[in-house]
């Protein structure tokens, strides 16, 4: 068995059945429907090898979520071949069960009124985890996310981030091989993203799991995942390295430019590129890579500079360079 | 097995640990029941004021199907109604997923979900309506009698249980069905009176269609010694073909629901 | 109060298209029907009191008649809201939420009417000489249902607007429940009950939610007494305007205090 994850020629669709607003419809709908068909994952293929850290992108109704429930089994295929650890995901076999966990960003599975020290135990019981192992994973898992004194408060006491480190504890506790993470960090503060983000990538490399992620954050794509697949209207149109990513959609640098004094606009526009912003104590020239040297060399000879640095167009342009590319193709 | 039991013991102590959170509720709800035990004694003190016999029952066989009636509520408003609610406001809010992705059957998982502990006052007022209409009858019954009666109880609230699930096994597909529970227990309110009062067509509809006669009226005629085995056996054989329909019907749902939702 | 005809207006839509809910909720609304088996197996061997089979059978067919007109839920639509805070979005409309919950009680009303009043009208006319035959108490019967709707709806809104103080007004609602059950003759009529229990429930206001219009449509209320006892309802449902507003207004202190 190649791959801990493979999916071959995925299609997902839905029927929806058409709802118009009035009494005539709503009884003409007693005996004659009318159905959309919504292809939500068309003819998607990867593999994912055991340890990967894989980032899923792709704009809202892309498909992300329906591949997710279709790999951890809440979702049948309408057609192709899906293999997780080595099941059918739709046969949803307890060896299966035990080895994956799916943590949704804006849903949780911590008993509300109670505190998350009481829905570990109950799931202890449910993924009949000996003693021992479970004393050591809830004590790892407590010192990464510093849980201490979180894990007797009822859940509902709990801040957001809070109840997102308790809800990626109770998801772990069964040391599964594989970890589904749709939209971990939504909602969460700065700071508590960052948590996330170290935490899984911790995670990853302590226990060998893969994990597949998706976000809507790019920071967390880029900080976490060396290799991302994007999907756009169910088509995977792009899997492979980040960096290589931006680099075929938007291989332009920019130019970041702290003035000392006020500089005119030509001057800025003579550095060969596009005046992205311009201010008086800062501009951003946007340069192909081309053309960078030149522009760089020029703009330290000719302009009022205090600083000067070169970094990548921020990855939400790029996305939605890419998504915009795939409409018009 | 012992799996079973450890997650069945879990579950339960997780429903209890939160009935037991809101302590002011606990004694609310526990004079509630006392209240509704009341309520419903009124209309057969009132009924049996005025005759002595009804239908071929007297006041205190009357009571034994009461007393029933009242243990039977109390496990339906404290564990069965509470826990499928529980499934409804899950698929509701999108969270039965996490049920689905358990390495453990999902209807063991929903069935515990959620107890009202102050419910066990319907039991000891059953057991007090018992004690004092066999006081008034002026014998007791066997152990065989009370053997019997019991296991139609057992039977009585598979039966309750079983359709319980059929309702949430349709909340998968039409979400809006908490009016369907608040039907099934009016329904479930015709069991405090014995099926004989019920004219002809009726009294055979609230035995072989609605099988609330099942519920109540067999175990009181058991525990009086007037049913046959033959009934009792019948009763039973078909509680277990109804809650393997049940069973059937539930991972019926699941499977759809997995194929077609989103 | 001049958007009330459209505020009814739309309460009267979203009751068509809940229709089915409505449906089942009358179905499920069966206890009088059942109490009526349950007397009729018993005035079987003759009348019970001053009811004969016929008697019985007039009386809970009118309950059930009243019972369906003047259901309202408001009170479970209130404790919701609050506990889901949702009723902050109410107060910022420029129209007082009991009076939007009120359109939407009342507009549910016709659309019971269509399907109970007509099944119901035809099984009490086959029992015509059950009924009253004085013309005043007749006419009384819409001012008296009416007033039992009200009445009924302010009470809800009343322990509704609790749960701007505690969380169990659910609870304290199921206790009045209880307590009308009995008090205002939907489980058993007023005048089977012993003296002592009857007199004191003739002046209660449970009676007025159910009791006193099946008392006009049997004939057990006529004339000068009839009028005095629907004087009497519309006390209590003035009463009742006058706590609620009260309870009202200083829930909402509270509940702008703590923020809801």
């Amino acid at each position: 068995m190649r791959g801990m994850i493979r999916v071959n020629r995925l299609q997902k669709w839905y029927r929806v059945h058409q709802r118009q607003p009035g009494l005539g419809a709503a009884l003409r709908s007693l005996f004659h429907r009318k159905y959309d068909e919504v292809k939500a994952v068309d003819e998607v293929s990867f593999s994912i090898e055991a340890g990967e850290r894989v980032g899923f992108l792709g704009p809202n109704g892309a498909g992300k979520t329906t591949t997710l429930k279709v790999l951890s089994g809440l979702l049948h295929p309408t057609g192709g071949e899906v293999s997780v650890a080595g099941f059918k995901p739709q046969d949803r076999v307890r060896g299966f069960l035990q080895q994956i966990t799916l943590v949704m960003g804006q849903k949780q599975q911590l008993l509300w009124d109670l505190p998350p020290a009481e829905t570990f135990l109950l799931n202890r019981a449910i993924y009949d985890i000996p003693k021992a192992q479970y004393a050591e994973t809830l004590s790892e898992l407590t010192a990464l996310l510093d849980l201490g004194p979180l894990l007797n408060k009822p859940t509902r006491q709990l801040s957001l981030g809070e109840r997102m480190k308790c809800e990626l504890a109770v998801a772990l506790l069964h040391r599964p091989k594989v970890l589904f993470l749709d939209e971990p960090t939504i909602g969460l503060d700065v700071s508590m993203q960052v948590t996330v983000r170290d935490f899984v990538r911790a995670y990853n490399q302590r226990f060998g799991a893969t994990v597949l992620l998706t976000s809507h954050y790019m920071e967390d794509v880029a900080a976490l995942c060396p290799r991302v697949m994007v999907i756009d209207k169910g088509h995977l149109i792009y899997d492979g390295g980040l960096p290589e990513l931006v680099q075929r959609v938007r291989p332009d640098k920019r130019l970041i430019l702290r003035l000392s004094k006020p500089v005119d606009r030509k001057d800025l526009e003579a550095l060969g590129g596009t005046l992205v912003d311009h201010r008086d104590a800062e501009a951003v020239v946007q340069v192909s890579q081309a053309l960078l040297q030149a522009a760089v060399s020029r703009a330290l000879a000719s302009l009022p500079l205090r600083d000067l640095s070169v970094e990548d167009p921020p990855l939400e342009e790029v996305m939605r360079d890419l998504f915009a590319q795939g409409r018009a193709a | 097995m012992k799996r079973l039991f450890a997650i069945i013991r879990a579950q339960l102590r997780a429903a209890f640990a939160l009935a037991l959170q809101y302590r002011l509720d606990f004694v609310v709800d526990g004079l509630l029941a006392i209240l509704w035990i009341g309520v419903t004694l009124v209309p057969v003190l009132v009924v049996f004021g005025t005759r002595p016999e009804v239908s071929g029952w007297t006041f205190p066989e009357m009571l034994l199907v009461l007393g029933w009636f009242i243990a039977l509520k109390g496990f339906l408003e404290g564990a069965i109604s509470p826990s499928l609610t529980n499934v409804i406001e899950h698929i509701r809010k999108g969270t039965l997923d996490f049920v689905l992705l358990k390495p453990a059957d999902a209807q063991l998982l929903v069935s515990l979900g959620k107890i009202e502990p102050a419910r066990v006052i319907d039991l000891f007022g059953a057991i007090a309506v018992f004690v004092y209409a066999f006081r008034r009858i002026g014998h007791h019954p066997s152990m065989l009698q009370v053997l019997v009666a019991l296991s139609l109880l057992l039977a009585a609230l598979l039966v309750l249980y079983s359709i319980a699930i059929l309702v949430v096994s349709i909340a998968f597909f039409a979400v809006r069905v908490d009016n369907l529970l608040y039907l099934f227990q009016s329904i479930f309110d015709i069991a405090r009176w014995p099926t004989s009062i019920f004219r002809g067509g009726l009294a055979i509809v609230f035995t072989y269609v609605l099988p609330l006669a099942l519920m109540t009226t067999y175990p009181a005629l058991a525990l009086l010694g007037r049913l046959s085995l033959q009934t009792a056996l019948g009763a039973v054989a078909s509680t277990l073909i109804f809650a393997a329909f049940s069973r059937t019907v539930w991972r019926l749902s699941i499977a759809k629901y997995t194929s077609a939702s989103s | 109060m001049k958007a009330y005809p459209q505020l009814l207006r739309t309460g009267f839509a979203a009751m068509v298209a809940y229709r089915a809910e409505m449906l089942i909720w009358m179905f499920a609304t069966n206890m009088p029907l059942v109490m009526l088996a349950l007397w009729s197996a018993v005035a079987r061997g003759g009348p019970v009191g001053p009811y004969t089979q016929t008697g019985f059978a007039a009386y809970y067919l009118g309950s059930l008649l009243v019972r369906l007109m003047t259901g309202s839920w408001v009170v479970w639509e209130l404790t919701m809201e609050i506990r889901q805070g949702t009723l902050a979005l109410r107060l910022l409309r420029p129209i007082h939420p009991l009076l939007a919950y009120s359109a939407e009680n009342l507009a549910a009303v016709p659309l019971r009417g269509i399907i109970a009043i007509p099944v119901v009208s035809i099984l009490l006319y086959g029992m015509r000489a059950e009924l009253g035959h004085d013309t005043l108490s007749w006419i009384l019967l819409a001012p008296a249902m009416f007033g039992a709707w009200l009445l009924t709806f302010l009470v809800m809104s009343l322990i509704g607007t609790l749960g701007l103080w505690f969380e169990s007004a659910g609870s304290l609602f199921d206790a009045w429940l209880g307590i009308s059950a009995i008090l205002s003759g939907y489980l058993i009529p007023l005048d089977l009950f012993p003296s002592a229990v009857r007199d004191i429930a003739l002046v209660l206001p449970f009676r007025f939610l159910l009791s006193f219009p099946v008392e006009l449509v049997l004939g057990k209320a006529i004339g000068l007494h009839a009028v005095k006892l629907l004087a009497v309802q519309w006390t209590y449902v003035g009463a009742a305007l006058i706590a609620t507003h009260f309870v009202w207004r200083s829930g909402l202190k509270r509940y702008a205090a703590y923020g809801g």
